[in-house]
């Protein structure tokens, strides 16, 4: 059963891009995450708190921000002090910049939205 | 004296010739008067007319929704924000005054990085949610501002008032009193319509047009036009025409 879905799996992601599809295994493997980094695509030059970045999202503050901070890990987000607030903003990496708008206009497409959230939802289990 | 144009026909008149470069201009309004359009003109003018690159603080709203309000204009703000003219930036009050407060923050990179010379702050109402006490709101919008000339910018700082018609009841003053200019903007109701006035109240530093003027969102932009005429009591959303007073005060006694 488990080699079937592997299978499966194989054959969704064979005719993805091999950087969109590692960008999606590595950094995008969460729904929230996914909400954030279509955020900072659309807003690329804000730096906020968790707390407003949930509000812009519309997420709870304690569903973002571990995601949030994975994020930065990863070399995403930046995650810096400021004035005893922790902050977060898109990294300047233009490689990243560059990923994360292929990312979000493949989103655009049905086809390619099927197989990113089959892959989250497996990732998730 | 030097001027900010803000290239709406009618206020410049009014502002005779335009802020004063390096002031913090509070423009206050009901929902849908017009204050974040006459904001976005600003900078719009800026970046087309005077070759002055702008940057836009929104507390509330996403960079999307300027560029789909600047496009209903004919302003391409996602083409300007392209070739680095303008720049729309999604903060919150606290980050943007940490920010400032800091040496090489963000927005004073921004300001070197482009050039910033105009900055739309929508809105400084935002900041209220910071502190209940009206005397620490005041030294916190007082420290924002005075960051904002110290980079050189001259800045449009919209504020919400909740009155649609008439006078805002309760309404802080606090910030009138820091700010360089006031414009009001107001619903006014004339023979059953609604119309919109104009009004600058305070401009610090120089003379002004102290009438009450009509104005109109146009597909251009906000365009002001001539003054309320033979009509008194228009700030109180319901005028009188100056007869009818005369005829109740005179007449029909």
């Amino acid at each position: 059963m488990e080699d079937m879905e592997l299978d499966l799996t194989g054959r969704l992601m064979a005719d993805m891009d091999p950087d969109l599809l590692e960008f999606l295994r590595t950094k995008v493997n969460s729904f929230a995450k996914w909400d954030l980094l279509r955020f900072f695509h659309d807003s690329p030059h804000t730096t906020d708190t968790a707390e407003n970045i949930a509000r812009y999202a519309g997420r709870g503050v304690e569903t973002i921000r571990g995601e949030l901070a994975e994020l930065a890990r990863d070399g995403v987000l930046e995650e810096n002090q400021l004035g005893g607030m922790i902050v977060y903003s898109l990294a300047q990496d233009q490689r990243i910049r560059e990923m994360l708008d292929q990312f979000v206009k493949a989103s655009d497409d049905r086809q390619f939205r099927v197989k990113a959230i089959y892959h989250i939802i497996r990732g998730m289990r | 004296m030097e001027r900010v144009t803000t290239g709406i026909p009618g206020l410049d008149e009014m502002l005779l010739g335009g802020f004063l470069p390096q002031t913090a201009n509070l423009v206050e309004g009901a929902p849908g008067t017009g204050k974040t359009t006459l904001g976005m003109q600003f900078i719009h003018h800026g970046i087309a007319a005077c070759g002055e690159p702008g940057l836009i603080l929104t507390f509330e709203e996403f960079p999307q929704q300027y560029y789909d309000d600047a496009a209903s204009f004919g302003w391409d703000f996602r083409q300007m924000e392209r070739e680095g003219t303008l720049r729309v930036v999604m903060t919150s009050p606290e980050v943007s005054k940490a920010d400032l407060e800091q040496v090489g923050g963000r927005i004073e990179r921004l300001v070197q990085e482009i050039g910033v010379k105009r900055v739309l702050v929508d809105s400084i109402s935002h900041f209220e949610r910071l502190s209940e006490t009206p005397s620490e709101l005041r030294a916190l919008v007082y420290g924002f501002v005075n960051a904002l000339k110290r980079e050189g910018l001259t800045a449009v700082l919209t504020r919400e008032s909740m009155a649609l018609l008439g006078e805002a009841e309760g309404a802080d003053d606090t910030l009138t009193f820091l700010v360089d200019s006031y414009t009001l903007l107001r619903y006014v109701e004339i023979d059953s319509a609604v119309h919109k006035g104009l009004l600058v109240l305070k401009m610090r530093g120089s003379n002004h047009d102290k009438g009450i003027r009509q104005f109109d969102i146009t597909s251009r932009g906000i365009e002001v036009r001539a003054p309320f005429e033979g009509r008194e009591g228009i700030m109180s959303g319901s005028p009188r025409r100056m007869v009818d007073s005369f005829v109740q005060a005179f007449v029909r006694r």
